[in-house]
């Protein structure tokens, strides 16, 4: 049975020149995609960093793991949250392999080859080729930057799961089977998944979808995507 | 489109601070003046709040430092944290060996191995060795260690944590529920004193070898062994322990310093070669200042 994964209420962002969210309620269950369909510089990374907790001056509650995550929730919490960066998103200190491990470094007492299990599990689970793991992240490509953020927020088994714009760069068919095996993985380890995007392949696998208008988000049917 | 250039550059040229303008010729000179005195007063206002409000946020950077350090009591932490301590001590400590030593051979040869030309055989027990411990072992030395790190290391460490912080990789270690500062600024922390320090000893050892070689060239009587006796009975503990602090308070505080000005970087290039240089800057005034104050607290009889 879904359990409520994280629920947004009077979610408030609002810059010195322009107020962008205002009074925003919403709840996502952990068997649940929600997509929120964006257009260009209308917010949606600012909402979705904003729900992480990664923007100042955000006002409202996020409730996740019974933690606001809008006020200094413990750092052991974002073990449980993963977030995929539109762009960069990794760290330049590190090779592809070092940057999915390093949650469970950091967070765990899991021993290396336990560790390097997993990261190969997500790799499998993602198509992400072996090659890449040795690489710098300058190396990388948009796409395979994105992917590589995906497994890093993969990894850790997360119950809420951010994705901003993953589509970007990506062709219809590898982009569909992506979001199928995240929904799969989505089935076997339950988590609220909450992504921006203007793909209609993102689109069609969404349990829900909303636009961002007059600083709400706002239920649209498919019917409106024409 | 020339003239559209032109007032395109006047326009920009308006938005220089109050200070960097030239006053207009055709203004009346009353009105210059008293411009002149308001930039004044102004920047006389503005420099001690700028001076205070950098001392505080270095302060503060050394107290988040002693506070992420308890994170190293976790093994699995610790694990991460060594792995780039020892990254960050090879490349400032290790690799500054070859450049330290190059400058402590001309030092040595030029200046020390000169010295002993001066200095009558039958004292040198005494005045050589007392001199090159007062000019190389106390002072030099460390100064020189000193402006090598600034130039070869922190540099370098403000323009890494400026693009750290242009990409986003603060906020990315904040998603992660890990505090860029245990990853960032640790390190440095650690890493800088232990590397002045051993970029002292590398300069005392090269120097005083370089001073023997070519003392060796015009007295080849000279036993190795008399001489590097002669130099260490020279040295106290006194002086060991100045050396130290040296290197513990000025590693710290350039390379705290260094990310102070990095983290300051925040969406362009420029803001980097601008932390570069006003970090520079900074680090090399703190540090001759220490050396000239540690020395005259330690040595002044």
């Amino acid at each position: 049975m879904a359990v409520i994964s994280v629920e947004i209420r009077d979610f408030h962002i609002e810059y010195p020149d322009r107020l962008l969210f205002d009074s925003v309620n919403l709840s996502v269950a952990d068997d649940e995609l929600v997509a929120i369909h964006s257009q260009v510089l209308d917010g949606g990374t600012s909402f979705l960093k904003g729900v992480a907790g990664l923007l100042n001056g955000v006002a409202g509650e996020v409730l996740f793991e019974g933690f606001n995550l809008l006020k200094s929730p413990p750092a052991s919490l974002y073990f449980k949250l993963g977030y995929v960066y539109e762009d960069h998103g990794l760290l330049s200190i590190y090779n592809i392999r070092q940057n999915i491990c390093l949650p469970l470094q950091f967070h765990t007492t899991m021993n290396a080859a336990d560790i390097l299990d997993a990261v190969e599990q997500v790799c499998d689970l993602l198509g992400i080729s072996r090659d890449l793991l040795a690489m710098r992240t300058h190396e990388l490509n948009d796409v395979q930057t994105r992917m590589i953020n995906l497994a890093r927020a993969l990894v850790t088994r997360p119950t809420l799961l951010l994705i901003d714009e993953l589509e970007g760069g990506m062709s219809e068919a590898y982009l569909s089977s992506t979001m199928l095996h995240l929904r799969e993985h989505q089935r076997e380890h339950p988590m609220a998944i909450i992504t921006t995007t203007s793909s209609e392949v993102i689109l069609a696998q969404a349990d829900r979808i909303y636009k961002i208008e007059n600083h709400d988000l706002v239920a649209e049917s498919r019917e409106d995507l024409g | 489109m020339a003239n559209e250039a032109l007032a395109l550059s006047a326009r920009n040229d308006e938005s220089e601070p109050d200070h960097m303008r030239v006053p207009d010729a055709s203004a009346s000179g009353d009105a210059t003046q008293r411009h002149l005195v308001w930039t004044l007063i102004e920047y006389i206002g503005r420099k001690p709040a700028d001076i205070t409000r950098g001392l505080m946020d270095i302060i503060g950077l050394i107290s988040v430092a002693l506070a992420a350090s308890i994170d190293i009591l976790e093994p699995q932490r610790r694990k991460i944290f060594f792995s780039l301590f020892i990254r960050q001590l090879y490349n400032t400590g290790v690799k500054a060996l070859y450049i330290n030593g190059a400058i402590a051979i001309f030092i040595g040869g030029l200046l020390m191995s000169r010295l002993f030309e001066y200095v009558p055989r039958q004292v040198l027990s005494t005045q050589y060795s007392y001199l090159f411990v007062v000019i190389i072992f106390r002072e030099l030395g460390p100064l020189i260690s000193g402006i090598i790190l600034i130039a070869r290391s922190a540099t370098a460490i403000t323009s890494e944590i400026g693009y750290l912080r242009m990409t986003r990789e603060f906020q990315v270690l904040r998603g992660l529920g890990i505090n860029p500062v245990f990853m960032f600024l640790l390190p440095v922390f650690f890493a800088f004193p232990i590397s002045l320090f051993l970029m002292f000893v590398y300069f005392n050892f090269v120097c005083l070898l370089s001073a023997y070689v070519f003392i060796l060239f015009s007295d080849p009587s000279l036993n190795f062994l008399e001489f590097l006796v002669n130099i260490l009975n020279q040295i106290s503990l006194n002086e060991i322990a100045i050396n130290s602090v040296k290197a513990i308070l000025g590693g710290m505080m350039i390379g705290v310093v260094s990310i102070h000005y990095g983290a300051r970087a925040t969406s362009s290039f420029d803001d980097i070669s601008t932390a570069i240089s006003s970090s520079t800057t900074v680090q090399l005034m703190i540090f001759f200042l220490l050396n000239v104050v540690l020395s005259l607290l330690a040595y002044t009889q």
